[in-house]
C-alpha cells in the first residue's frame, strides 16, 4: 500500500533519516521501534505526506505522494498523531465526527452516523460521546483520536492504511492490549497498519513485522523474532536483553542498574 | 437523526439543536434592520412608513406631507442600516475565520493588519490630502478616503502574508509574529501622523478611529455587496477546512484539506471583507473579536453554524448599535464603535460568567 | 416659446415664493454663525446649534447636535430644519453628502478670520435668514476700522503664543493661518510661531527659543489645564519669559469667532495683552447684548 524508498531528510544540518526504505503491505501490522530520536515519527511524517524527503520517494499504491489529491489520499489513509489538542471546545463525539470530513459529498457519507457510532464502540469510547474532549484523560483522548481515525477509514476502498504515532503512550495496560487487538483486527480486514511503539513487547505481540530504527537509519527489518533479537537490541539500546517465551524480551535490569 | 448539521462535523459542546441557530440569527438581523428603519430620533408615523413603502414599490404616489418621511426612511436610515448589516457581517465572519485559522479564540482580523493598515492610510489621507477631500473636490474627494483605507488594509495584510512566507508556506505562527510587527509599524506611523497633524486633523483621525455609519448612501451598497458580501459567501465555504483545522494543521491535511490553499483563501477574503467595510465606516471595535466568540459559546464549535451565525449576528449588532448611536444623544450622535463595545462587552461578560459558573 | 413657458410658470413661481416662508427652524453649525443669527435678532428661530456655539449664553440652552466635524445625519433631519447653516469647517464630507441627498436646505458659509471676513459672515447669515444685514454689518465694519489707527499707535508690540489646550502633555500652539494668529495680529501683537500652519504641540526647546512675553489661552482651556499656575509649570512653558512675568492671558473663546463681536474682541484683546494701555471705547451696539 505505502512504500518508502531511500528516504533521507536533513534538518538544521542534522540527518534525521538516512536512506530508509520501508514497505507497508495490506493485511499486516508493521511496528516501528527504536530509541528516542531514532527518526520514528519523522518516518511516519514522510510516509503520510506531512514532510517531503530530501532524497527518496514515497509511493501510495505505486503513485508518488505529491501526485495524490489530499482528499483522495484521506479517503484511504488515516493518521493518528501524538498530540492532537483542540482549538475550541468540542464533544468527544464531534471530534470523532471530524473523521468523516473526507467523505462529504461522496456516497460514503450516507454512513456517517453509523461510522461514528461503530468507530466509537470499537475504541470503547461510546460512553464518553457527550463529554467535552478537553475534560477527558490523556488515555481517553487517545482512544477518541483512534475512533476518529477508524471513522475516517469506514467505507474506504482497499487497500487502505492506518498510521499511528505511539497510540499506546497514555493507555493503561488493559487498553493497550485492547488497542493492539483492534490493530490486528483491522489488518485482518485488509488494512495496512503501521504503528510506532516504545514497548518492544507490544511490538512482539501486536505486530507481524518490525522495523527498528537507530540514528535515522534502519537497524533491522523483518519478523518479530529476527528483529527483537538480544544481540541486536544490545547494539541499538546499549542494554542486555533476555529472551522470554512467545518472542517477548526483557531488559536485564539487574545488570543495567548495578548492585 | 439525519446526517445533517447536527450530525457529523461536530456539534461542539452545546448539544442543543444548533440548526435552529441560523434562522434565529437571521431573524435577529431582520428585526434589527426593521427597528433601524422604523426607529430613531426622527419620528415617522406608521402612516408615513406605509406611504413611503407604497411609493417605493410603485403602488401609490407619495402624498406631499410624507416627503420628509421618505427622506428619513430611504435616504438616511435604509442605506445606513444595510451598510451596517454588511460591514458588521464582514467583520464578524472574518473574525470567526481568523479565530479558526489561528486556532485561537482571541484572534481577530486586526491580527493580519487590516485595521491598522486602513487606519494608517486614512490618517495619511486626512493629514496630507486635505485639499483633495470633501464634497467641494467632487467625486474623488468623497471616495478618496475609503479608497486609501481599503488599499491600506489590503496592503498591510499582503505585507504580513509575504513576510510570513517560508518555503512557499504561510506558517500561522509566522503570520502572527509578522502581524505584530507590521501592526506596530502602522500604529507608530499613525502616531507620527497624529503628531504632525494639526488639531482639526487629529480630531478627524480620532473620529475615524471610533467609527461611524453617518456617511452611508445607496451608491455605497453595490460596492459593499461586491467587496464584503461576496467575500463573506466565500468565507462560509471554508467551514469544513476550518472544522478540520480545529484538530491542527497536520491533522487537517490528513483529513484531506488543502491547508495552504485554505489559509490563503481565508486571509485574502477576510482582508478584503474587513478592509472594504472599514473603508466606509472607520474602525469598529469588538465585533470581529467577540461576536464569533459569543456565537461559539451559544452554539458550539461547528463552523458550518458558527460562520453564518457570526455573520448574521455581527450585522445585527452593528445595525442595533448604530440605532443606539444615533438615538441616545439626539440630536447629536455617538461614535458607533464605542456603542458596539458598550452593547456587546457586558453581554459577553455575562455569558462568560454564566459559562464558568 | 420661452416667453410663453415663463408666463405660464409665472403664477406657480409666485405661489411658490409666497408659500416659502422665511426660515423659521434654523440649525446653526459654527460658533460665529450662531453669534450672527442672534445679533441679527433671529435667535428665536434657531432650533439647535453645535458644540462651538457658546455665545450668546442663550445659545447654550438650545439642543446641541455635537461636534461640527462629526455631523449627525438623522439627528439633523429629525429637527426638520428649513435652513441648515453650516460653517465650511463642518464635516465629514460623506455626512454632508447624505444631508444633500435628503434635500436638507443647506447653506455653507466660509469661516474666515479678520474684520472683512466677520462682516462677510454677518451678511451671509442675514441673507440666508432673509433679514436685512444693516445696520449691523456696516456698524461692525466701522468699529473694526475705527480700531486700526489707535492700535497701530500703541507703544508696544507684545510677542507671544496662543495655547489651544494644555491638558495633555505638550501644549497645542497656534501657527500661521489660524484664527488665533489673526486675532493676535489684529490686536497689534506678534504671534511668534511662524514655522507651521494650524495647531501643533510645541516642544520645550522651541518655546525657549521663541521666548514669548505672553501666553494667550481661551478661558475654558485655561481652566481645563488647571489654571495659570499649572500652565506655567508645563515644561515647555516654564522656561519662557512669560512664565517669569506670570503673563498668562485668558480670553473668551468667542474672541476667535470673527463674528458680530469681532471689533469688540479685537479691542479687548489688544488691551489684555498690554496691561495699563488704553483705547477709545467703541459705540454701544444694542444688538450685541444678550
Amino acid at each position: 500500500m505505502i512504500t518508502g524508498e531511500g528516504l533521507s531528510l536533513r534538518r538544521g544540518g542534522r540527518a534525521l533519516l538516512r536512506d530508509v526504505s520501508v514497505q507497508l503491505a495490506a493485511g499486516e501490522v508493521l511496528a516501528v521501534v527504536g530509541p528516542n530520536g531514532a527518526g520514528k515519527s519523522t518516518l511516519l511524517r514522510l510516509l503520510c505526506g506531512d514532510l517531503r524527503p530530501d532524497a527518496g520517494v514515497v509511493l501510495a499504491e505505486g503513485r508518488a505522494l505529491p501526485a495524490w489529491r489530499p482528499l483522495d489520499l484521506a479517503r484511504r489513509r488515516a493518521v493518528m498523531t501524538q498530540h492532537a489538542n483542540l482549538a475550541f471546545p468540542m464533544s468527544a463525539r464531534a471530534v470523532v465526527g471530524l473523521g468523516r470530513l473526507p467523505w462529504h459529498g461522496h456516497p460514503g457519507s450516507a454512513r456517517d452516523e453509523e461510522a461514528v457510532r461503530e468507530a466509537m464502540a470499537r475504541a470503547g469510547v461510546l460512553p464518553l460521546a457527550a463529554r467535552a474532549y478537553a475534560t477527558l484523560s490523556g488515555g481517553e483522548q487517545q482512544r477518541v483520536q483512534l475512533a476518529r481515525a477508524l471513522a475516517q477509514l469506514d467505507g474506504a476502498p482497499r487497500p487502505a492504511a492506518l498510521l499511528l504515532d505511539e497510540p499506546t503512550a497514555s493507555l493503561d495496560v488493559a487498553h493497550r492490549v485492547a488497542l493492539l487487538r483492534i490493530l490486528r483486527e483491522l489488518a485482518g480486514e485488509g488494512l495496512a497498519v503501521m504503528v510506532i511503539l516504545h514497548d518492544l513487547n507490544e511490538a512482539a505481540i501486536g505486530a507481524d513485522r518490525v522495523l527498528m530504527l537507530r540514528d535515522g537509519a534502519v537497524a533491522g527489518q523483518g519478523s518479530v523474532a529476527e528483529v527483537l533479537d538480544p544481540p541486536r537490541l544490545r547494539e541499538v539500546y546499549g542494554l542486555d536483553f533476555r529472551r522470554l517465551p512467545d518472542g517477548l524480551v526483557m531488559p536485564d535490569y539487574g545488570a543495567a542498574l548495578g548492585p | 437523526m439525519a446526517a445533517g448539521v447536527d450530525g457529523i462535523g461536530g456539534t461542539g459542546l452545546a448539544l442543543r439543536a444548533p440548526a435552529r441557530a441560523v434562522p434565529l440569527a437571521a431573524g435577529l438581523l431582520l428585526a434589527s434592520l426593521l427597528a433601524a428603519v422604523l426607529l430613531g430620533p426622527a419620528r415617522v408615523s406608521p402612516a408615513g412608513f406605509l406611504a413611503v413603502v407604497a411609493d417605493l414599490l410603485g403602488l401609490a404616489p407619495l402624498p406631499a406631507e410624507f416627503a420628509g418621511d421618505r427622506a428619513i426612511l430611504s435616504v438616511v436610515r435604509a442605506p445606513r442600516a444595510l451598510m451596517g448589516a454588511l460591514i458588521g457581517a464582514g467583520l464578524a465572519c472574518a473574525g470567526a475565520v481568523m479565530q479558526g485559522l489561528f486556532r485561537n479564540p482571541l484572534a481577530d482580523p486586526g491580527l493580519i493588519g487590516v485595521s491598522s493598515g486602513a487606519a494608517l492610510m486614512a490618517a495619511a489621507g486626512i493629514v496630507f490630502g486635505g485639499g483633495l477631500m470633501g464634497s467641494r473636490a467632487g467625486l474623488l474627494g468623497l471616495w478618496l478616503l475609503p479608497l486609501l483605507a481599503f488599499a491600506g488594509g489590503l496592503g498591510a495584510t499582503f505585507l504580513i502574508a509575504r513576510l510570513a512566507m517560508r518555503e512557499g508556506s504561510v506558517g500561522v505562527a509566522n503570520l502572527l509574529l509578522a502581524g505584530i510587527g507590521v501592526n506596530a509599524l502602522c500604529v507608530a506611523g499613525l502616531g507620527l501622523l497624529v503628531a504632525i497633524a494639526d488639531d482639526r486633523q487629529a480630531r478627524d483621525i480620532n473620529f475615524w478611529l471610533l467609527g461611524s455609519l453617518a456617511g452611508a448612501r445607496w451608491v455605497h451598497l453595490p460596492v459593499l455587496l461586491a467587496l464584503v458580501g461576496l467575500p463573506c459567501l466565500g468565507l462560509l465555504r471554508l467551514a469544513r477546512p476550518l472544522n478540520a483545522l480545529m484538530l491542527g494543521e497536520r491533522e487537517a491535511f490528513h483529513l484531506g484539506v488543502q491547508v495552504e490553499t485554505a489559509k490563503r483563501v481565508a486571509v485574502v477574503l477576510a482582508a478584503v471583507a474587513v478592509a472594504a467595510g472599514v473603508a466606509f465606516s472607520g474602525i469598529i471595535a469588538f465585533i470581529g473579536l467577540l461576536v464569533p466568540h459569543l456565537v461559539r459559546m451559544a452554539v458550539g464549535a461547528e463552523h458550518r453554524i458558527v460562520l453564518p451565525c457570526a455573520g448574521l449576528l455581527g450585522g445585527a449588532l452593528l445595525v442595533a448599535a448604530d440605532l443606539v448611536a444615533r438615538s441616545l444623544a439626539a440630536p447629536a450622535e455617538l461614535p458607533v464603535g464605542v456603542v458596539t463595545a458598550l452593547l456587546g462587552a457586558p453581554f459577553f461578560l455575562l455569558l462568560l460568567r454564566r459559562q464558568s459558573a | 416659446m420661452r416667453r410663453r413657458s415663463l408666463l405660464a410658470a409665472g403664477p406657480a413661481l409666485l405661489a411658490a415664493r409666497a408659500a416659502r416662508a422665511v426660515p423659521s427652524r434654523v440649525v446653526c453649525v459654527g460658533g460665529a454663525l450662531t453669534e450672527c443669527a442672534f445679533a441679527l435678532g433671529a435667535g428665536s428661530r434657531l432650533v439647535a446649534v453645535d458644540t462651538t456655539s457658546l455665545v450668546p449664553p442663550a445659545a447654550q440652552r438650545l439642543p446641541n447636535i455635537g461636534y461640527m466635524r462629526a455631523l449627525p445625519t438623522e439627528g439633523l433631519v429629525a429637527l426638520h430644519p428649513d435652513l441648515l447653516l453650516l460653517s465650511e469647517e463642518a464635516g465629514p464630507p460623506a455626512a454632508i453628502e447624505v444631508l444633500r441627498a435628503a434635500r436638507m436646505p443647506i447653506r455653507t458659509v466660509p469661516d474666515g478670520a479678520g474684520g472683512e471676513a466677520a462682516v462677510a459672515k454677518l451678511r451671509a447669515v442675514a441673507e440666508a435668514l432673509e433679514l436685512p444685514a444693516e445696520p449691523m454689518a456696516s456698524a461692525l465694519a466701522e468699529d473694526w476700522a475705527a480700531l486700526d489707527a489707535p492700535i497701530a499707535a500703541l507703544p508696544t508690540r507684545p510677542r507671544g503664543i496662543f495655547v489651544l489646550s494644555g491638558s495633555s502633555g505638550a501644549p497645542l500652539v497656534s501657527g500661521r493661518d489660524t484664527h488665533a494668529d489673526a486675532a493676535i495680529r489684529a490686536a497689534g501683537a506678534v504671534n511668534l510661531v511662524e514655522g507651521y500652519r494650524g495647531y501643533r504641540p510645541l516642544s520645550p526647546e522651541m518655546a525657549a527659543r521663541m521666548a514669548p512675553d505672553f501666553i494667550l489661552m481661551m478661558d475654558h482651556a485655561l481652566e481645563a489645564a488647571g489654571g495659570p499656575e499649572a500652565v506655567l509649570r508645563m515644561p515647555a512653558l516654564a522656561v519662557t519669559p512669560a512664565a517669569a512675568a506670570r503673563r498668562v492671558v485668558p480670553m473668551p473663546g468667542s474672541h476667535l469667532n470673527f463674528g458680530p463681536r469681532a471689533a469688540e474682541a479685537r479691542r479687548a484683546l489688544a488691551l489684555a495683552l498690554r496691561p495699563g494701555a488704553t483705547l477709545p471705547a467703541l459705540p454701544e451696539r444694542p444688538w450685541l447684548r444678550g
